[in-house]
């Protein structure tokens, strides 16, 4: 739930990564922090074991700075999380959904990762549901196609049958990319920033 | 609070009433350090050190460390924990809930008793909670404080800052 502190003028929003293990979570964020002017950005913070893999959340905390008419300014903040993607770590993805306001779901692309990510898709969904309380068609989310660079990966309209289908008329946006050189992740930032604010 | 309320908005009084319940806690307890956050890790207001500069990253982690143990409740079968304590070398950290929204976090030194914080602390989450419920009722309609105008004006900022 975004916090709006009237006394401050400031905004905050969390917004959390989601999605399974090893599909480019901690990667979007680590490029946002090199792209944002520092100005912007606070230190990126991990929560990872020895093999540089997610344990808990990484997070990193942005300043949009004072957006807003003459009367109505106010200090905007988004907080950005990720969540560790291995299956066994269920409970931590849910304790750092908590108060969640948006939500981007970064899919693996490759053809063997689908069942993957429908499984992380189904689990989200559940914890938007049960955990959050909120209504999960009406939620902010984005979704993005990840390792669009890979050889082995299922087309776009192929992942929207899976991930986004037509049928079930969510009409998430989603954004492919290829979290490491950077390509669709501020694309995507954008999408997600844009939407949660829509719903302020 | 109603779930699907996307924002929560803190009024100016209650946020005065905030700031004077956590000043005097720092004073009875001889505290260095108190911060009320959001269980979504946002600081709502913090009184005490005013020189300390990771304010942010101190409340992503104690409400991560809150949400966590949260979850051992439910694996416990337990219905929740209400407070928690870390002690160091040099200082300690006790955090109390208040109700299921806020979370209350007091960082001392060895020079003031953990009872003491307790009790006063207790003190503190019942005035907090008096202050959320308040806030729960005032609960203005959003176009009150932010406007349209407003959203047309973050767009524009979000695609200047965030462009490759």
């Amino acid at each position: 739930m975004a916090l709006i502190n009237v006394a401050t003028r400031e905004i905050h929003c969390k917004v959390v990564y989601y999605g399974p293990g090893m599909g480019g979570k901690t990667s979007n964020l680590q490029y946002i922090h090199t792209q944002v002017p520092k100005e912007a950005k606070g230190d990126l913070l991990s929560i990872a074991t020895e093999t540089e893999r997610t344990l808990f959340f990484d997070f990193l905390p942005l300043d949009l700075g004072t957006v807003g008419p003459k009367d109505r300014k106010f200090q905007v903040r988004f907080h950005l999380y990720t969540v560790p993607g291995q299956v066994l770590y269920e409970r931590t993805r849910t304790a750092v959904l908590n108060g969640a306001d948006g939500v981007v779901f970064v899919a693996d692309s490759q053809k063997h990762k689908m069942e993957e990510n429908l499984k992380s898709l189904r689990e989200l969904a559940n914890n938007i549901t049960k955990n959050l309380g909120k209504n999960f068609r009406e939620f902010p989310i984005i979704l993005q196609y990840n390792k669009r660079d890979l050889k082995n990966v299922a087309t776009i309209e192929e992942l929207d049958r899976y991930l986004n289908p037509p049928a079930m008329n969510l009409g998430w946006q989603r954004y492919p990319a290829v979290a490491y050189t950077g390509e669709g992740v501020l694309d995507t930032l954008k999408a997600i920033s844009k939407l949660v604010i829509s719903k302020l | 609070m109603d779930p699907q309320l996307t924002s929560q908005i803190v009024p100016i009084e209650e946020i005065r009433q905030i700031e004077e319940c956590l000043a005097r806690l720092v004073e009875d307890t001889s505290g260095n350090y108190v911060l009320l956050l959001d269980k979504s890790g946002q600081v709502i207001a913090s009184q005490g050190d005013a020189n300390r500069q990771d304010i942010t990253a101190l409340g992503a982690l104690i409400a991560g460390t809150f949400a966590s143990s949260r979850e051992v409740a439910k694996l416990l079968r337990e219905k929740d924990f209400r407070s928690m304590f870390t002690q160091g070398v040099r200082d300690n950290i006790f955090l109390a809930l208040v109700e299921d929204q806020w979370i209350l976090c007091i960082i001392f030194n060895k020079g003031t008793h953990i009872g003491l914080v307790k009790v006063l602390t207790k003190k503190a989450t019942d005035a907090l909670a008096q202050v959320l419920e308040r806030v729960r009722e005032t609960h203005k309609a959003r176009e009150d404080v932010l406007g349209s105008s407003f959203r047309t004006s973050m767009e524009d900022t979000i695609d200047l800052l965030f462009r490759d």
